[in-house]
C-alpha cells in the first residue's frame, strides 16, 4: 500500500502502470518509513514545488461541526430574504466592512479580518441524504457507495477510503516524537453508525487516528503515553538499552531488516512514552485560566485549546469533532436542527462555537501559529434555507431546517491565505454558489496541497487497485 | 560450524579473484556472426514503416544488440532508410538491403506491394491505435468513467464500436468537416487549434495528424471487425538478456492480423518495464539496463499484450558457482535460475533456527525450551532429524489451528456475515477438513456445491458471505485461480486478455444461488432458483451464456441447470492452468514470504512467475498427488532453499525475489500474540473464548477487536485478498510494544515463567538461558550471558531484572521476526 505522487492517474489505467509496479516492489516488503522516505527522495522534487500556496502548511486543525450547522444562521445572513427563508436572526457588521455574519456569532465578528469564508461550499450527493454519507464524501474526498451501498447502516470497514488525516499522517509523517493524527474529543456518528470516514481504512491501523475520546475540559487520562506505574524511565531506559544490546549481537539481522526503520519506531515510541511531550499536550492546566476562560470551559472550547495545544508540539492533523451528535432532542447542542433551530442555535450552539472559534482566530494569530498552520471550520452540509421543509425525507417542524449540501460555508484561515474576505458567494437564498463553487473535494485537495501534497497523486487500496488521491482541484484563489 | 567457517573462507577467495580480474566489460568484444529479425519485410503502402533487430554473436556466444550502430544500404531504391532507422517503401518490388554492423555484413528481403493501392484506412486498425497512443483514451481523458467535457470515450479504446459512435454521433456529427477535413474539430482539438482542455496532443503534420486527415477524407470508414482488429501482437526479442547495467537492446513490437499481414507498430505500442529501477525503456523501444536484476517488459497494443523477460546480469567478474547440497527438486530448479543470474545461494540455518523456523510455519507456534532442548540434544543427523519434526509438526493439533485460521481469513469466516452459530459451524467444517487434510480439489467442490442449511452443511456459508453473483464469482476466480477479475466487471482488463464479456460469461454460473432465511434464527439456505437466474450483459441487456474462462478441451457441455457442478468440475479438473498453479503458489509464499508469482492472487501474463519451471513442477506434484496439500508443504519445507539462513554473501545480497536466501518475515499478530504468551507463561484473557485458548484458535477477528491483534495487521476478514493482513511495523505497535498492556501484563504474571523462576530458587545463568530458549528459541552466547549479568546490580530485584531481560527480549527483532 504505496501511494503514488506525480503524473495524473486514473483508476485502472495505463500511464501510471510503472510508477505503480514500482511503489510495488516497494511495498512487497511493507511500508516503513526508511525506504519510503528515500523512495519519496528518490522520486526528487514535485511537479508542483514552488508552486503558488504548495507546501505551505505544516499542519493543521480541522474543526468538523458534524451535524450540518445552519449556514444561513451562522456565516452566510441573508437579511434581505423572506421570513421563511431568514429565519428569527439578524445579521451584524463585522470588523472587516462589507462582511456580515450572523448576530449569533458577535465574537467571531470581532475577528472576521483573521479567516476568510467560502460561502460557496457545494455538492450534489449521489445517493443517501443523510450524514454518514455527506461525512464520508467530506471527509474521504469519496462518496460511500462503492463501499457502502445502504450508506447508514454499515459500519466503518477496512476497505473504506482513508480520512484526510489518515492520508496526511501518512504522507507527511511529524518529524516530532509526538502523535500524527489526533482525532477528539468523540468519534462521528450518526444513529448506529459510529466512526464513519474517520478512520485509515484501506491504509490500515496503522494510520487511524490516535483517538482522544474524552472531554477536554476534564483531566485527562492517558494510559497508553504514560509509563506504567512499576516502570521508572531509569527503568526503561535499561531495557532499552538491554534491548540494543541483543539486537545488535545479531548482525546478518539487523542488515536483513535495515529497511524496515524498526529502530526509528522503537526510538519515536520510546521518546513519546519518555519525553512526556505529547502528553504535557494534552495538559491544560499549563494553560492559564485566562486562555482557557477566553476559549470558554466547554468540552468544545478546552478541545480547542488542546488542538492548538498539539499543534505546537508537534501534531501534524488534529480533527476536533463537534461535541453532540443528533439524537432529535432540542436541548442537546447538536447541529441537526430538523426541529427547534433557532432557540437552541442562539442559546447554545452559537455562543460555544463562537467563543471557540474567535479565541482560537485570536490566540493563534498572537501565538504567529498561522505562519504554518492551516485551519479549517465546515460541517458534512448546510440547512435548507426554506424553514420547515423536508429535503432529506425526515420530517421537520416549522422552525426546523433540512439537511441542505448544496450551498453552505467553510471558514479557512492561515497560511497565507487571503484573510478578510469571502470567497465564492451563494445566491439570494442561500440556496445555491452564485459564483466559484467550492466543492468538498476541492477543499480537501486544498488542504493537501498546502501541505505539500500533490491532489492528484494515486493511491492503491487494499486490492492494490490504484485510485486518486482526491477528485479536486485546489481553490488556489484563496492565496 | 564448518558449514560456516568454509563458507567464509570461499568468500575470501571469491572477493580476492573479484580485485585480481581484469575489467574487460568495457572492450568492444569481437563479432563472429549477424543475425536479423525478422529476415524479411513486407511494406504494402506509403506510410507504413518498418524495421529490424541487428544482433551480434561473440565468440562466448553472448548476443549483442548492433541495432543502433548499423547501417542499411538497400541494393536497389525500392525503399529508402529514415533517420529513425525506419524502411518505408519508394515503389513496387523487391530488394535485399545489406546490413553492416559490428564488422560483419548480413542481408535481409524487403518486398513492396502495389503502393497505388494500399489497403483501406481503417478506424479500428489505424485511428483507435492513434487516439491510445496519444492520450485521448486514458483514463484521466477521455476515457474516465464520465468522459471529459462531455466527450467520452472507452477506456484505453477497449471497445471501438462505442468510440467510433461517439465520435460520429455525438454533437450531431460536428466532429467532422467532410467538405473541408482539415478543419474538422476531431483535428482542430488535439492540435490546438481551438481550446482544448486536454493540450496539444498531435502536432500538425505529423505523422499521427496525417492518419487522422487521411481517415476523414477517406469518410470515416469503420473498417472490417473481423480483420482489422490485432489476432497476436509479437516482440521482438523474446528475451531480453544483458550482462551489465551499461548495455541496451531494441525491442520491435509486431501486430499480426488475420489475412496474414505484419505491422509494426512499436511506436504506437505503450511499452513500459515493471520495475524501471533495473531496466528502463525509452520512448524509442529501447531497453537500458540500471542495475542487476530481473524485470519484465510490458508490451500492450490495441487490447493484445506480451510480457518479455529483461535479465541483467552482475556485471563484476570473479563469479564461481558454488554447488550446495540438493535435498530435492525445488533446490535444482532454483539452482539453476540462480546459477544463470550469477546468483550464490546461501546454506542451511543451524538445528535451533531451523526449529523455530519450521514450527512457526507449519504451526504458528515457536517451539518450547523444552522441545528444542531435546531437539538439539538428539544426536541423529540434522537431515534425518529435520525431517522428522517436519513430520511431527504436521500431525499436531496446532497445525490444524494454524491452517483453520489461515483458511477463515481466505474464505471470510465471521459471525458479522454469518451469526454466532453460522461461524462456529463453518469454522469448525474448516477445523474438520485440514485436520482429516481433505483434497484441495474436494474442499473447493464442497465449497461451491454447497446446498441447504449453512448450519446443517457449513460449506454453505461461502455463498452467504458473498451473497450475490458478481460477488461470487469475483472471490471464486481470486481466490481458486488466483484471477482478479474485479476491473473487467466494467471495462476490459488494461493489462490482460480478460473482457467484460468474460466477466459476465463466468458470473451466469453463479445466476441461480438463491439465499433464503432457514428455520432457526441465524441459519440462511442456500438453493437453487428456478427464475431470476439468468445474468444480463449490462451493455446489451441480453441474457449472458456462462462460459468457462479458458476453453478446456475435456469439459463436459454446460447444463442449463446445475451450473456450479460443471463449473467445479472446470475449475478443480487437473488440467484446468490456474487451478492448481493457484494453490501451489499461494502456499509457497507462506514458507518462503513471497509467491514465486507475487502477489500471489493476481496470476496474469502481464505479472510473470520469477521461477516458471519451479512452479510448474510443483504444480505438477500437486496434481500427481491428487491435491495433497500436506504433501506439497512437506516437499516445500523439506527444501535447501526454504532452510537458508537469512545471511547474504556477496552475490546475493541484492536478490530479493530468487530465494537465494531467507527473508525475515514479521511474525503474524495472532503468531506474536501467541509467541509473547509462551515466552512469559502468560495467556491473556478473552470474553468470547475459553481461557487459554490461543489466538491462532480464534474463530473470528470478532474476538478482542480493536486490540492488540488488529494493530499489528490481523484482517478484518472483509476480503479473500491476501493483501488484507499486513506484516508491517509502525508506530502504534511500536508504543504497543513498548508501553501496551499486552507485554506488560505477560512479563509481570505472578504465576508466569519469570514469576516461577525466581521462587523456585533458579541461579541466574538458569534464568537467562531459560528465557532466551522461551523467547528466541535458542541459548544465549557467553557474550550476551554476561550482557545480561551487566544489568543485575548489587541490591536491586532479581525479579525485576529478569523482567527487564524477558521484556528486552521479546521486543526484539529476533522475536519479532521470523528468520
Amino acid at each position: 500500500m504505496l501511494t503514488i505522487p506525480g503524473r495524473k492517474g486514473c483508476l485502472c489505467d495505463g500511464p501510471t502502470r510503472r510508477e505503480l509496479l514500482r511503489a510495488g516492489s516497494v511495498g512487497l516488503f511493507g511500508l516503513n518509513l526508511a525506504n519510503f522516505f528515500q523512495w519519496q527522495k528518490a522520486q526528487g522534487a514535485s511537479r508542483l514545488d514552488g508552486a503558488h500556496g504548495f507546501g505551505s502548511a505544516k499542519s493543521v486543525i480541522l474543526i468538523f461541526l458534524q451535524g450540518g450547522p445552519s449556514h444561513l444562521d451562522i456565516w452566510d445572513p441573508k437579511p434581505e430574504a423572506p421570513t421563511s427563508i431568514r429565519g428569527e436572526f439578524k445579521a451584524i457588521p463585522t470588523n472587516v466592512p462589507g462582511i456580515q455574519l450572523s448576530e449569533t456569532m458577535p465574537m467571531l465578528a470581532q475577528q472576521m479580518d483573521k479567516c476568510a469564508l467560502i460561502r460557496s461550499m457545494s455538492y450534489t450527493p449521489t445517493g443517501l441524504f443523510n450524514h454518514t454519507a455527506a461525512i464520508y464524501q467530506m471527509l474521504t474526498g469519496y462518496p460511500p457507495d462503492k463501499v457502502s451501498p445502504s450508506g447508514q447502516l454499515e459500519p466503518p470497514s477496512p476497505a473504506d477510503f482513508p480520512t484526510a488525516g489518515s492520508h496526511i499522517s501518512k504522507l507527511k509523517p511529524p518529524t516530532e516524537p509526538v502523535l500524527p493524527f489526533v482525532e477528539m474529543p468523540r468519534p462521528l456518528q450518526e444513529s448506529g453508525v459510529i466512526g464513519k470516514g474517520g478512520a485509515a481504512g484501506f491504509l490500515g491501523k496503522a494510520y487511524d487516528p490516535y483517538r482522544l475520546y474524552q472531554d477536554p475540559n476534564k483531566p485527562i487520562k492517558l494510559d497508553d503515553l504514560t509509563l506504567r506505574k512499576d516502570v521508572s524511565p531509569d527503568r526503561l531506559k535499561d531495557r532499552f538499552t538491554m534491548l540494543k544490546g541483543i539486537n545488535g549481537s545479531m548482525p546478518d539481522l539487523e542488515k536483513a531488516l535495515k529497511d524496515y526503520a524498526i529502530d526509528e519506531y522503537y526510538g519515536k515510541a520510546f521518546d513519546l512514552v519518555l519525553s512526556g511531550k505529547a502528553r504535557e499536550a494534552f495538559d491544560l492546566t499549563k494553560e492559564s485560566d485566562k486562555v482557557r476562560e477566553r476559549y470558554g470551559r466547554t468540552t468544545f472550547g478546552q478541545g480547542l485549546l488542546l488542538s492548538r495545544r498539539l499543534i505546537e508540539a508537534g501534531t501534524r492533523f488534529v480533527q476536533m469533532n463537534w461535541p453532540a451528535v443528533a439524537n432529535g432532542n432540542p436541548e442537546v447542542d447538536a447541529w441537526d436542527t430538523h426541529a427547534a433551530n433557532f432557540g437552541p442555535l442562539k442559546n447554545l450552539h452559537c455562543p460555544i462555537l463562537d467563543r471557540g472559534v474567535s479565541a482560537l482566530l485570536e490566540d493563534m494569530t498572537q501565538r504567529g501559529m498561522f505562519k504554518d498552520t492551516l485551519l479549517v471550520t465546515v460541517g458534512e452540509f448546510g440547512r435548507s434555507p426554506r424553514l420547515g421543509v423536508s429535503t432529506s425525507g425526515n420530517t421537520n417542524s416549522p422552525d426546523g431546517r433540512d439537511h441542505w449540501p448544496y450551498c453552505y460555508t467553510a471558514l479557512v484561515a492561515g497560511i497565507g491565505m487571503q484573510a478578510g474576505r469571502v470567497y465564492g458567494s451563494s445566491d439570494q437564498t442561500g440556496s445555491a454558489p452564485k459564483e466559484k463553487p467550492v466543492h468538498p473535494n476541492d477543499l480537501l485537495a486544498t488542504v493537501y496541497y498546502s501541505l505539500g501534497i500533490d491532489p492528484d497523486m494515486t493511491v492503491l487500496n487494499h486490492l492494490n487497485q490504484p485510485r486518486e488521491l482526491v477528485k479536486g482541484k485546489p481553490v488556489l484563489e484563496l492565496w | 560450524m564448518w558449514r560456516t567457517s568454509w563458507t567464509v573462507a570461499l568468500m575470501f577467495i571469491l572477493s580476492w579473484t573479484t580485485r585480481a580480474a581484469p575489467s574487460s566489460a568495457k572492450q568492444s568484444p569481437k563479432i563472429t556472426e549477424l543475425l536479423v529479425e525478422p529476415a524479411e519485410l513486407i511494406l504494402r503502402a506509403q506510410d507504413e514503416g518498418m524495421r529490424v533487430l541487428v544482433t551480434g554473436t561473440t565468440p562466448a556466444g553472448d548476443r549483442l544488440d548492433l541495432t543502433s550502430s548499423a547501417q542499411f544500404v538497400p541494393a536497389e531504391s525500392i525503399v529508402k532508410v529514415e533517420s529513425d532507422q525506419y524502411l518505408y517503401p519508394v515503389r513496387q518490388g523487391e530488394t535485399q538491403v545489406t546490413v553492416t554492423a559490428g564488422g560483419k555484413q548480413a542481408q535481409f528481403t524487403v518486398r513492396v506491394g502495389d503502393l497505388s493501392k494500399p489497403p483501406q484506412i481503417s478506424f479500428i486498425r489505424d485511428v483507435e491505435p492513434v487516439l491510445n497512443k496519444v492520450g485521448c483514451t486514458a483514463g484521466t481523458c477521455h476515457g474516465s468513467a464520465k468522459g471529459k467535457n462531455g466527450f467520452k470515450l472507452s477506456l484505453r479504446g477497449y471497445d471501438p464500436e462505442f468510440d467510433y459512435e461517439a465520435l460520429l454521433y455525438d454533437m450531431s456529427g460536428r466532429r467532422f468537416n467532410r467538405a473541408d477535413p482539415a478543419r474538422s474539430l476531431m483535428l482542430a482539438k488535439p492540435t490546438q487549434q481551438v481550446a482544448h482542455g486536454g493540450g496539444l496532443r498531435v502536432e500538425l503534420g505529423s505523422r499521427y495528424y496525417n492518419t487522422l486527415l487521411h481517415w476523414i477524407s477517406a469518410g470515416v470508414p469503420f473498417g472490417n471487425p473481423t480483420t482489422d482488429r490485432v489476432d497476436k501482437l509479437e516482440v521482438l526479442p523474446k528475451e531480453v538478456f544483458m550482462h551489465g547495467p551499461d548495455q541496451s537492446q531494441q525491442v520491435i513490437a509486431l501486430a499480426h492480423y488475420s489475412d496474414g499481414t505484419v505491422r509494426d507498430v512499436t511506436r504506437e505500442a505503450n511499452i513500459s518495464s515493471n520495475i524501471p529501477e533495473i531496466a528502463d525503456v525509452d520512448a524509442a523501444a529501447r531497453v537500458k539496463g540500471e542495475r542487476k536484476g530481473e524485470a519484465a517488459l510490458l508490451v500492450r497494443y490495441e487490447g493484445k499484450f506480451v510480457s518479455v523477460p529483461i535479465t541483467m546480469l552482475n556485471p563484476n567478474a570473479g563469479f564461481v558457482w558454488n554447488r550446495l547440497p540438493q535435498y530435492n527438486y525445488v533446490d535444482e530448479l532454483i539452482d539453476a535460475k540462480l546459477k544463470r543470474l550469477k546468483i550464490l545461494p546461501t546454506p542451511t540455518v543451524d538445528d535451533a533456527e531451523f526449529l523455530r523456523r519450521v514450527s512457526l510455519d507449519i504451526s504458528g507456534v515457536q517451539p518450547t525450551p523444552e522441545e528444542l532442548r531435546a531437539f538439539i540434544a538428539d544426536k541423529t543427523d540434522s537431515r534425518t532429524k529435520r525431517s522428522r519434526t517436519i513430520e511431527q509438526l504436521l500431525s499436531q493439533p496446532e497445525y490444524v489451528d494454524h491452517w483453520t485460521l489461515k483458511w477463515g481469513d481466505l474464505l471470510q469466516v465471521s459471525r458479522r456475515y454469518l451469526s454466532d452459530k453460522g461461524m462456529w459451524e463453518f469454522r469448525d467444517w474448516i477445523r474438520d477438513s485440514i485436520a482429516q487434510n481433505k483434497p484441495y480439489d474436494k474442499f473447493v467442490r464442497e465449497l461451491l456445491t454447497a446446498r441447504g442449511s449453512s448450519f446443517e452443511n457449513p460449506a454453505a456459508n461461502f455463498f452467504r458471505v458473498t451473497r450475490n453473483p458478481k460477488v461470487s464469482m469475483e472471490k471464486t476466480t481470486q481466490l481458486f485461480l488466483g484471477v482478479r477479475m474485479v476491473c473487467t466487471q466494467c471495462h476490459d482488463h488494461p493489462f490482460e486478455k480478460w473482457t467484460q464479456n468474460q466477466y459476465y460469461e463466468m458470473v451466469a454460473f453463479f445466476g441461480s444461488i438463491g439465499l433464503k432465511p432457514g428455520f432457526q434464527s441465524g441459519d440462511e439456505i442456500v438453493y437453487d432458483k428456478r427464475d431470476d437466474n439468468e445474468i444480463k450483459h449490462p451493455k446489451t441487456g441480453r441474457v449472458v451464456e456462462p462460459k468457462f474462462l479458458v476453453a478446456s478441451l475435456s469439459a463436459p457441455p454446460i447444463p442449463t441447470k446445475d451450473r456450479r457442478e460443471a463449473l467445479v468440475d472446470w475449475l478443480t479438473s487437473k488440467e484446468n492452468p490456474f487451478f492448481a498453479r493457484a494453490i501451489a503458489n499461494r502456499l509457497w509464499s507462506y514458507f518462503l514470504g513471497r509467491g514465486i508469482i507475487e502477489p500471489v492472487d493476481d496470476i496474469r501474463a502481464s505479472n510473470p512467475a520469477v521461477n516458471e519451471a519451479l512452479l510448474e513442477a510443483l504444480t505438477k506434484d500437486l496434481t500427481d498427488h491428487d491435491f495433497d496439500l500436506k504433501h506439497l508443504m512437506r516437499v516445500i519445507v523439506s527444501s535447501r532453499a526454504y532452510q537458508a539462513g537469512i545471511h547474504a554473501n556477496e552475490w546475493n545480497g541484492d536478490d530479493k525475489v530468487n530465494f537465494s536466501h531467507a527473508m525475515p518475515r514479521r511474525l503474524s499478530a495472532e503468531e506474536l500474540m501467541d509467541a509473547i504468551s509462551l515466552a512469559a507463561g502468560h495467556r491473556p484473557k478473552f470474553p468470547e473464548v475459553p481461557p487459554e485458548t490461543k489466538a491462532e484458535e480464534f474463530p473470528d477477528p470478532h474476538v478482542g477487536k480493536d486490540g492488540f491483534l488488529d494493530v499489528f495487521g490481523r484482517p478484518a476478514r472483509e476480503s479473500s485478498c491476501e493483501c488484507e493482513r499486513r506484516s508491517d511495523i509502525s508506530l502504534p505497535q511500536a508504543l504497543n510494544l513498548v508501553n501496551g498492556r499486552t507485554i506488560a501484563d505477560a512479563i509481570a504474571d505472578p504465576k508466569g515463567r519469570v514469576a516461577k523462576l525466581i521462587l523456585a530458587g533458579a541461579s541466574d545463568r538458569a534464568i537467562v538461558e531459560e528465557l532466551y530458549l522461551a523467547s528466541l528459541s535458542r541459548a544465549p552466547t557467553a557474550k550476551e550471558y554476561d550482557a545480561a549479568m551487566t544489568f543485575l546490580r548489587p541490591g536491586a530485584s532479581r525479579a525485576a531484572w529478569a523482567q527487564d531481560l524477558l521484556w528486552s527480549l521479546v521486543n526484539s527483532k529476533a522475536f519479532l521476526y521470523n528468520r
